[in-house]
């Protein structure tokens, strides 16, 4: 795949990382137009269906963006998201896809540069890794997506 | 009607700072009308320049900006900014103030904050003193109020240019400003302090060593916002320093030449925050030292956080003046010289870097502003205030909050703020509701069971979204949609005549679903909501495609990708507005009546202000008599009479007609939700059963006086607490004439493992009494045995006078405390003093000990338990808020005021009560409280009762019911969501948020992908 621009899913809780992201934009910071945020009240919203629906749907990698530790306006949402996305890390193993296409991140709501940073570097990371298997079985077929995942 | 006697409805607000910001928010939720004034372009004051703030190390403007945006919606206020006050006549109830608008060049009506004014004339930007370069227009930090840009025009040489350069056509250089004349009843002064300038010092290297800077200078290299963008860099070279120090006491304290006598009560910790901070981003490879006299930790678990500078974060601590800060020709490290007590020679030490700490003052300008309201001003130029109410200024109807009033911090600010807002609210008439203003919106049309249809609307914001994509193709692609009806462009979407437009399209072509791409909803959703409402569709059916922060300002190096990301954006947000659902805010009746727990001085003032206002309070008091722990108070320390003001106040609480006293009075139960409680108690000898419905609780249940069986306390007549000692030299004077030597030892039971915090009150306790004693018996010697005398503020004149009697402070460690035996002429008293390096033993007459306050572990646990709020490690009540809300608890409906929040004086107890009335008052304004839509909601028919949820809520709300289905109380569900991604059968929908509509949004984004 020569030129594979993965699609990124970036859960973002309205708090911090959402606020950070739109910090990202007033500073007029760039990162790759990869990744697309969905707005939740807080990290600790994104349910384990969410992600596995996103890789379902062809995603290439999630990432859900929560409070640093301590800020979380929900008392402790964001530590909660922190263990669900480790368990969903797991899971996603176990199905065949590698469970670095997820990952759980935190910033505060002042942190533009860290928004931008942690898309980047998550593009970078997905776009060596590759199509998500799921994505090539939507493509080609289940057979070439077994291949890809060594089943 | 005569027109002399006529009270103006309107309270002047001065200064925009946070202190100015929360009275006018206090006041207009209490609908009072009110005018803020600031001279700056946008309100915000000292704090929008701070990067993070203590003891939460949490960044500012995630914080404030809410708080801001908050007070540019509020319909009571009028907000003028770049305003000065010129002039004032009249008195408490109808003051009439003269006042100059100087011009900004930009109608604000019209400005988008778009920021092509900026970019085109970007010399420079306006914003961070001495380290930024200055722009012709500026805005000060992303989140401003208002949203508008200011210019400069004097550094503008291509007006025309610029004025080209606005697509809204907000540039206006013949602005002229304006003069006018505004009238008001009551006038809340919090203009804040500045900071003081050490220009003058050269020993400092201050101005010509460009690694010398201010605290607020190092505060603005570390933020995000600004020059440096957060990268921690020296101005000489751009390296990243190795070794930084911070120098306590510039400008306060009476130090250097031009400093003011006090302590500026804050510095310490902020000092002790930068270094917090610039450790935890670089630890080992920044080392950072503190030169300090005394470290003032005194607030609320302050103590803790210093005790974590130096423990976990290993910031090193030097008790030191340092002579002088110099760089040697040649060398690129600046040195310091300083002495310590356990050497004789002057060390010399290199840093990379040195922040001056500098303190608080009066700048001119408020001087002269105090000048024209007629207020008295002290020796340093801090207004004059009744010693029972810190918020009272010479002048009835004038009131002064904040670091105005003396130096302080950011919750200090906030309790001052709202109390200053009580009782200007208590001087002005109740504005008439204009009820032609407040026309109700149409009613919803019927939505559910119809087809969607939806109408999108793109912005092209200027520049900013048409910039850099084609959004008249956008709305091409959105037209083509499913379900789409309408998708038009729209230059600014949020200007009044797009919302107009937008409105009309709802009408004419029915639409019962709108998206907007265009900006963020964090800013702007309300706003839409409200356009929309208007137009008699619920509020919650549009959906906001944040294209701009997400695409085109952050791809605007490739207008390909942002215009395909604003696509799926967009189509994302039709897939999610087409399953919205019309909400209805949770709403519910208040009952105006209160609760207050506890009968000392903050119970009885929170009681009294309420009272005035009509409302019916209920006063519990669990011992059989009001007056708490005041009531064994004789005098200040700037020697107001506590007994006599006490006294007073208990006549005026039992004479009261809206109050009822309830002695004896145990809690023992409490149910509802705030704005209808229920809180049964039994009361009076025979411990009858009441039960009492309230809409607001107020805790103010005070502190106990401690008592560690320590140095003899309790065992030898001859020693005594503060509390006791003070008693004793009101009551008998005579015994202290008796005395030869006196020894006070600081810090007893406080500072110490069991309790770590510091007590607060009993460095000025110690002052006080010592004064006393010399007064009474001009030949005692006293000995102060101290870890760090905390006298802040004002108290530090008492200390140094204390100093200049001939009260004899030594220090002594926490490692090696003084040693006490009972001998034969009396106590003895062993210590070592450090400065003779040698151990002395003092035959004391009197041996005091100052034991501070402990919260009342027993009440206070049994209350927290009753009515679920949480509690410090040390067992006083926590706030909602540690620096923004103060005085709010954590659960809706219920203040704090006094010593249950923390030791405190009693002026600032009574500052906290006034605010606990300003808070309850904006929650009483109200008939009904308004608690949003966005609730978590269970399907009865799948719900299993499994007791996640119930487990998983951070805050204890669902529970599982009677019929056995888990329910979730609309009136106390936060909103978060944690229930329901933690369901396993799916019961729960959090609403505003159900998983269709985030699924839906998954779904649309990758039919693009996937096509």
């Amino acid at each position: 795949m020569e030129n594979f621009e993965p699609v990124i899913v970036a859960f973002c809780c309205h708090y911090c990382a959402y606020t950070a992201a739109d910090m990202a934009g007033s500073q007029r910071l760039t990162y790759p137009a990869n990744v697309k945020i969905i707005r939740v009240p807080c990290s600790g919203k994104v349910d384990a269906l969410h992600i596995v629906k996103a890789f379902e749907k062809g995603a290439d990698g999630v990432y859900v963006a929560g409070c640093l530790e301590g800020d979380c306006h929900f008392k402790n949402g964001n530590v909660r998201a922190a263990r669900r996305v480790e368990s969903v890390r797991k899971y996603l193993e176990e199905i065949g896809l590698e469970g670095e296409r997820l990952e759980m991140v935190t910033m505060s709501a002042g942190m533009g540069y860290r928004f931008a940073q942690v898309a980047t570097e998550m593009t970078e990371k997905i776009r060596k890794m590759g199509p998500s298997p799921i994505h090539l079985a939507l493509a080609g077929g289940a057979s070439e997506a077994r291949k890809a995942a060594n089943i | 009607m005569q027109k002399q006697q006529q009270v103006s409805d309107k309270v002047l607000v001065i200064g925009g700072g946070m202190g100015g910001i929360r009275a006018a928010l206090d006041l207009a939720e209490a609908e009072k009308k009110v005018i803020l004034v600031d001279r700056d372009y946008t309100i915000g004051g000292l704090m929008t320049q701070l990067d993070r703030t203590f003891p939460t190390n949490n960044c500012d403007l995630c914080t404030l900006s809410p708080n801001l945006s908050e007070g540019s919606r509020q319909e009571y206020i009028e907000l003028l900014t770049m305003t000065t006050v010129k002039g004032v006549k009249g008195g408490k109830g109808n003051f009439t103030v003269s006042m100059e608008t100087a011009p900004r060049y930009i109608n604000l009506d019209k400005c988008t904050a778009c920021g092509e004014c900026h970019k085109k004339f970007p010399q420079c930007v306006r914003f961070t003193p001495g380290l930024d370069h200055r722009a012709p227009t500026c805005m000060r930090y992303p989140q401003a109020t208002p949203q508008a840009f200011s210019i400069d025009l004097a550094k503008c040489d291509d007006v025309e240019g610029l004025m080209k350069s606005c697509p809204a056509g907000a540039i206006n250089p013949d602005d002229m400003g304006r003069k006018f004349e505004v009238t008001c009843g009551s006038i809340v002064l919090s203009p804040g302090g500045s900071l003081f300038d050490p220009s003058h010092l050269d020993y400092l290297g201050y101005g010509q060593q460009p690694d010398v800077v201010t605290s607020l200078q190092y505060e603005r290299i570390l933020s995000a916002s600004g020059p440096t963008m957060g990268q921690l860099v020296r101005p000489s070279n751009g390296q990243q320093p190795k070794k930084v120090a911070w120098i306590q006491c510039i400008g306060s304290r009476g130090l250097q030449k031009g400093a003011g006598a006090y302590c500026s009560s804050a510095c310490c910790m902020f000092a002790l925050k930068e270094a917090i901070v610039t450790k935890e981003r670089f630890h080992d490879d920044i080392e950072t030292t503190i030169f300090y006299m005394d470290m003032r930790t005194m607030g609320k678990d302050y103590e803790r956080y210093f005790l974590r500078a130096k423990n976990e974060f290993g910031v090193r601590f030097v008790r030191s003046r340092p002579h002088s800060i110099v760089r040697e020709g040649g060398a690129e490290n600046l040195s310091i010289t300083y002495s310590c007590d356990d050497k004789s020679a002057n060390i010399t030490e290199e840093f990379d870097m040195v922040v001056l700490s500098t303190g608080f003052r009066i700048s001119d300008e408020v001087r002269v502003l105090a000048g024209k309201l007629g207020i008295d001003l002290n020796s340093s130029s801090f207004p004059v205030t009744d010693p029972f109410n810190p918020v009272a200024t010479s002048v009835p109807g004038i009131y002064v909050a904040g670091v105005a009033q003396a130096p302080k911090d950011i919750p200090e600010t906030m309790v001052q703020a709202s109390a200053a807002a009580c009782m200007a609210a208590g001087d002005v008439a109740v504005p008439v509701k204009a009820e032609e203003d407040r026309e109700p919106p149409p009613p919803e049309f019927a939505t559910v069971g119809e087809e969607a249809r939806v109408g999108v609307f793109i912005c092209d914001c200027g520049e900013n979204i048409g910039g850099v994509v084609d959004a008249g193709a956008l709305a091409e692609f959105a037209s083509q949609l499913p379900q789409v009806v309408v998708s038009e462009l729209k230059g600014h979407g949020c200007s009044r005549q797009s919302m107009r437009e937008i409105q009309e399209s709802i009408r004419d072509n029915k639409l019962n679903r709108v998206v907007i791409g265009g900006c963020s909803p964090r800013t702007h959703e309300t706003k839409f909501q409200e356009t929309v409402r208007a137009a008699g569709l619920n509020k919650y059916l549009v959906e906001i495609a944040n294209i701009r922060d997400q695409a085109t300002w952050v791809h605007s190096n490739s207008p390909q990708d942002a215009t395909a990301k604003a696509k799926d954006l967009i189509r994302m947000a039709v897939g999610s507005v087409i399953r919205s659902q019309p909400l209805v805010d949770q709403s519910l009746p208040i009952n105006k009546d209160i609760l207050v727990v506890g009968g000392g001085v903050a119970g009885m003032n929170a009681a009294l202000q309420l009272a005035d206002q009509g409302h019916k309070v209920y006063l519990a008091e669990k011992t059989d008599k009001l007056g708490g722990l005041a009531a064994r108070i004789h005098s200040t320390i700037e020697k107001g009479d506590v007994q006599t003001y006490v006294k007073d106040l208990i006549a005026r609480t039992e004479a009261h007609e809206n109050i009822q006293i309830i002695t004896r009075a145990l809690i023992v139960d409490h149910s509802g939700m705030p704005g209808l409680f229920k809180t049964g108690m039994q009361t009076g000898k025979q411990m009858f059963y009441r039960q009492i419905e309230h809409g607001v609780t107020v805790i103010a249940t005070g502190a106990k006086p401690n008592r560690p069986p320590q140095y003899l306390l309790g065992e030898n007549a001859a020693v005594s607490t503060q509390l006791d000692l003070q008693a004793l030299l009101a009551e008998k004077p005579e015994t202290a004439k008796a005395w030869d030597n006196v020894v006070m030892i600081q810090c007893v039971g406080s500072r110490d493992d069991e309790n770590p915090n510091c007590s607060r009150i009993c460095c000025q306790s110690a002052i006080k009494n010592a004064l006393r004693i010399l007064a009474l018996n001009p030949e005692a010697r006293i000995f102060v045995l101290y870890r760090d005398m905390r006298t802040f503020g004002f108290h530090e004149e008492y200390y140094q006078k204390a100093r200049e009697l001939g009260v004899i402070f030594v220090r002594y460690s926490r490692e090696q405390p003084p040693r006490v035996q009972a001998g034969d002429g009396g106590i003895e008293v062993s210590f070592t003093d450090p400065v003779l390096g040698r151990e002395l033993t003092v035959a004391a007459d009197h041996l005091c000990l100052s034991t501070g306050m402990v919260a009342d572990e027993d009440g206070n646990s049994e209350l927290a338990m009753l009515f679920k709020l949480p509690r410090t490690a040390d067992g006083y009540f926590l706030e909602d808020h540690v620096k923004l809300r103060p005085i709010d608890l954590p659960v809706p409906g219920f203040f704090v005021a006094g010593t249950a929040h923390s030791p405190k004086l009693i002026n600032e107890s009574v500052a906290q009560a006034l605010a606990v009335a300003a808070r309850a008052r904006t929650m009483l304004a109200r008939d009904t409280i308004n608690l949003g839509a966005r609730s978590a909601k269970v399907d009865k028919n799948i719900c299993a009762a499994c007791l996640i949820c119930v487990r998983s809520c951070p805050f204890s709300i669902p529970f599982i019911n009677a019929e056995g289905y888990s329910e979730i109380d609309p009136a106390k569900c936060h909103g978060c969501g944690v229930c329901v991604s933690a369901c396993p059968a799916k019961a729960i929908q959090l609403m505003q948020f159900e998983d269709d509509r985030i699924l839906a949004k998954l779904e649309e984004l990758f039919e693009r992908t996937n096509a």
